[in-house]
């Protein structure tokens, strides 16, 4: 089972003095939710846990974290964020121990409580069904109806370029077709289209729970937080949301790896991974690129060449 | 019922440059209402919040004294967007204020008292309110000894330089200048504060202390006062923080259970011993 | 609805619902256990104007934006909610200084609470001083019997509705369905949390490693604060020109890095370590230390929304080594 093969190699690490710190999944004290694991005693690997419901992009954490050796339990699109990190030189390789797991797909807890009337005070995964249990409810739902949108379209579940692989690596083919949100997207006219993105932000709090989760977002100053030049207020004016959800989207342009952290970290619901998609898809049309898979190649927003197209410069 | 939030109207009747590298810079400023100016009393050590609409507002003490009728002086180290704005008024631009906001310097403990004033750097503006007032013929006679000990980094980093050359020719006053690194026209005392503190030894017996000055003048003064024997509960000081509202009401600069705004911030170092080290 | 303006919870989105002000009954919303962004917003808006200025001549005028027209009534609030409100009311309304812009919406509201007859497994509110029926704050007090709402009227803003041609008077055996339901509620929050003594045992955890270990997991966000019925800090900003403007304040949080940046570049709680610490001492110890109460009531907001289920809880019973008795566990 791989949580048995992520606590042996947590063990192993830890024990050898390999690394400082693994940084994992552990229960958490809801049904349906992880919570990230720091362990740094080889007895407490026991706490570990592996499930459909692990569904942070722990490779957020690095950011802090520079001065450790860091153990860190990746699935496919983390380890594509961590790629992407290296090429930022956000730290060093001798700093990192990936452990990779080949992904099941997380499920969306939120769809789950959605289904059924009333709390769900237990949850257990059996093979592809989950059990939910509330006051005077008792159903199996199938796992594969409640997976993240960003899960169903995954192609890069097995996590590559990991120092070890806990698992045997899963089959690559989407559920649903790739970039179908984004695909989604793009068939509304552009006044549908801002009005679905003007409903989705009108909801938003500023709280920047999207931009804390995401790896790729370490400005030490946001462009939120510039006061000279200040780009934008800190209040809840809707130009001013709109203009915090475009900007922090194009700045993930050909560095997001579709991981989903953004949007199942939002309280209020808003849907993000169709900005993000949409521009990865345009990405790799244009520049044929695709963030964290070639640890060479840098991100094409962040380089030039001689022959790029300048077509679009008047 | 009034709102604590809305600035009053100030006019810059002069403004003038401190320092050699023009960072600092003196404002005078005078009240566009005569109901306000008579109705504004203060303590030395208090501050107010300047407004500077349309960029925005922060905490300055207030540098001239109570004694000192009409104008309030502040003097702006230009460090962000709201000092760069103030430093960029002419003579006749508005300004708001809101004020007087803080506790102020234990003047009644001081009576019958010495006073020991060390300052360091720009932190000396409300210790200029502070000497002033007690050098006013009113309040002289209420304390014993003062002395005072002021150092910048450089001679032309000193401020109210023309005050301190009138001081230096005082009988009641006892006042050393220094300097960290002199210049070839300084004939001053060249010597960091806590060493020049521990030269001038004064006395600590029924002495009152305050000091003021950057954390790291702090962190080495702090130490030969112990040595000479002052108790924290005579000495002072009057702290920094990120402030907003300065009225304790936006939470942002809480010492643990103390706001500096409204409980601050002059604090003895016997009540700041208590509280966390979040300064 | 024609004399007030009625603020009740309405549904934003599938499973997000908040306060906003109704024009037709069908708009509230009352199917979750709580709104996601608390009540507080009605008293203590999340971003709210304080005064407009603009430029006549040489001087600005500025003129202040503290009065509400109407009267207003806040349905639907649960208690531990409305116990908020008056958490925040003892910071805002002091003797030396007023928030009037809070003030002002408080006298003007009329407070219609709800009780909880189905507190959810988060709620912790009898542990922090408060439970899913308190009454207290309230004017007038909702309970859900099923068909009908039981009203209690009590306070003098509350008996003023004594006429309003909905209400009639109460059968006693509704008044033995309201013990049941009460009855029901408290066994349902019956997971204690040792909120009682925690000032006095924070007081000797200044330098603890504890801070060590609580902060790993925080991401630095803002959601436990915004989400928070009780968090009151804001920052105060100038939007506008020289010529014109406003000055607005908005919710800020502590566990922003900025929060006590200074200019100078100096910053007292560099960390996330120095942050959730500040957070949590304001909650437990250093508001209690001015106020004798915990600055928190339970509602569990924090607990649902955060993204690395950080669990406040947990934090608590760290801090006295106890275990929860009967905790049902999550996914095996």
């Amino acid at each position: 089972m791989i949580q048995e093969k992520i606590r042996e190699k947590a063990r192993e690490l830890l024990t050898n003095k390999t690394v400082d710190l693994i940084i994992g999944f552990g229960e958490g004290s809801l049904p349906l939710r992880t919570t990230p694991r720091f362990i740094r005693n080889p007895e407490k690997v026991d706490r570990l846990i592996w499930n459909s419901f692990c569904e942070n992009n722990l490779s957020a954490y690095l950011h802090k974290l520079g001065q450790f050796k860091v153990g860190l339990v990746v699935k496919g699109c983390d380890a594509r964020s961590v790629v992407a990190l290296s090429l930022e030189k956000r730290f060093k390789a001798d700093q990192l121990f990936l452990i990779g797991v080949p992904c099941q797909r997380m499920v969306d807890r939120r769809k789950v409580s959605r289904a059924v009337k009333g709390e769900i005070l237990q949850a257990r995964e059996a093979g592809d069904l989950i059990d939910v249990k509330g006051d005077g409810f008792e159903v199996s739902l199938k796992r594969d109806d409640f997976l993240y949108s960003s899960c169903q379209v995954c192609i890069h579940r097995n996590p590559t370029r990991t120092d070890v692989l806990v698992g045997d690596p899963v089959e690559e083919s989407p559920l649903k077709e790739t970039y179908q949100e984004a695909k989604a997207f793009e068939k509304m006219s552009p006044e549908e289209r801002w009005r679905f993105f003007e409903k989705e932000t009108s909801r938003c709090i500023r709280c920047y729970a999207c931009r804390e989760v995401c790896p790729m977002c370490y400005c030490a100053e946001c462009f939120v937080d510039s006061s000279n030049p200040k780009w934008i207020e800190k209040g809840l004016s809707p130009s001013d949301l709109d203009f915090y959800h475009i900007v922090r989207a194009y700045h993930q342009t050909g560095r997001c790896s579709g991981c989903g952290a953004c949007e199942r970290a939002c309280p209020m619901g808003i849907r993000l991974t169709y900005l993000t998609q949409k521009l990865t898809m345009d990405v790799k049309e244009l520049f044929d690129f695709e963030t964290g898979i070639d640890t060479e190649t840098l991100p094409p927003l962040s380089t030039y060449e001689m022959e790029d197209k300048q077509e679009f410069i008047k | 019922m009034k709102n604590p939030y809305l600035p009053i109207s100030m006019v810059v009747k002069k403004t003038n440059v401190e320092t050699t590298d023009r960072m600092l810079r003196t404002l005078e400023l005078s009240f566009s209402n005569e109901e306000d100016a008579k109705s504004f009393r203060f303590i030395p050590g208090q501050f107010c919040e300047l407004s500077v609409l349309g960029k925005g507002e922060a905490p300055f003490g207030i540098a001239s004294s109570p004694t000192e009728n009409g104008s309030l002086k502040f003097t702006i180290n230009k460090a962000g967007v709201v000092t760069t704005a103030l430093h960029h008024l002419e003579e006749g631009s508005e300004v708001g204020i809101r004020g007087p906001l803080g506790n102020a310097y234990p003047i009644d403990l001081f009576k019958g008292k010495n006073v020991l004033v060390i300052g360091g750097g720009f932190a000396f503006t409300t210790l200029r309110s502070l000497i002033v007032y007690l050098l006013h013929p009113e309040n002289r006679s209420k304390v014993n000894e003062i002395t005072v000990i002021y150092g910048a980094r450089m001679p032309g980093l000193l401020l109210y330089k023309e005050e301190l050359n009138q001081w230096e020719k005082r009988s009641d006053l006892k006042l050393v200048v220094t300097v960290d690194w002199g210049d070839k026209d300084w004939k001053g005392k060249v010597g960091l504060v806590p060493n020049v503190l521990e030269e001038v030894a004064p006395t600590s017996e029924n002495t009152y202390a305050v000091i003021c000055g950057p954390p790291i003048m702090i962190k080495f003064t702090f130490p030969k006062l112990m040595t000479l024997r002052f108790p924290n509960e005579r000495i002072y000081t009057s702290l920094e923080k990120r402030m907003k509202c300065g009225i304790g009401k936006c939470g942002r600069c809480n010492i643990g259970p103390l706001y500096v705004c409204k409980d601050g911030p002059v604090f003895s170092y016997a009540r700041l011993e208590k509280l966390p080290k979040d300064y | 609805m024609d004399e007030y303006d009625l603020f009740a919870p309405v549904q934003l989105a599938e499973g997000v619902s908040v306060f906003r002000k109704i024009d037709h009954p069908d708009e509230v919303d009352l199917s979750s256990a709580n709104t996601q962004k608390p009540a507080k917003e009605l008293f203590f808006p999340q971003s709210e104007v304080m005064f407009r200025y603009e430029k006549v001549g040489k001087r600005n005028q500025i003129v202040s934006l503290d009065e509400e027209n109407r009267e207003r009534i806040l349905f639907g609030a649960r208690p531990c909610d409305i116990e908020a409100i008056s958490i925040i009311e003892k910071v805002f309304v002091s003797e030396e200084y007023t928030d009037v812009y809070f003030l002002d919406k408080r006298k003007k509201t009329t407070l219609m609470g709800l009780g909880c007859n189905h507190p959810i497994s988060t709620c912790f509110c009898s542990s922090a001083g408060g439970d899913p029926f308190l009454r207290a704050g309230s004017d007038l007090f909702f309970i859900d019997l099923g068909e009908a709402y039981f009203v209690e009227l009590l306070t003098e803003k509350g008996m003023a509705f004594h006429q309003n041609k909905f209400f009639k008077e109460a059968d006693p055996r509704d008044l033995t369905l309201v013990k049941e339901l009460e009855g029901k509620a408290f066994e349902k929050v019956g997971y204690t949390i040792p909120v009682d003594g925690i000032e006095k045992r924070l007081d000797l955890m200044g330098e603890s490693l504890f801070w060590d270990r609580v902060h790993e997991i925080c991401m630095g966000c803002r959601i436990c604060t915004y989400l928070c019925p009780t968090c009151h800090c804001f920052d105060i900003v100038d939007e506008g020109g020289h010529q014109r403007g406003q000055r607005v304040r908005n919710w800020d949080s502590c566990l922003s890095p900025l929060y006590s940046l200074e200019t100078s570049g100096h910053n007292p709680r560099p960390s996330c370590r120095e942050r959730t610490r500040q957070r949590l001492m304001h909650k437990f110890n250093y508001f209690p230390k001015n106020f004798n109460q915990v600055a928190c009531v339970g509602c569990g907001r924090c607990i649902l929304y955060c993204p690395v289920h950080f669990d406040i809880r947990q934090a608590i019973l760290w801090t006295s080594s106890k275990r929860p008795k009967g905790s049902e566990r999550g996914v095996l």
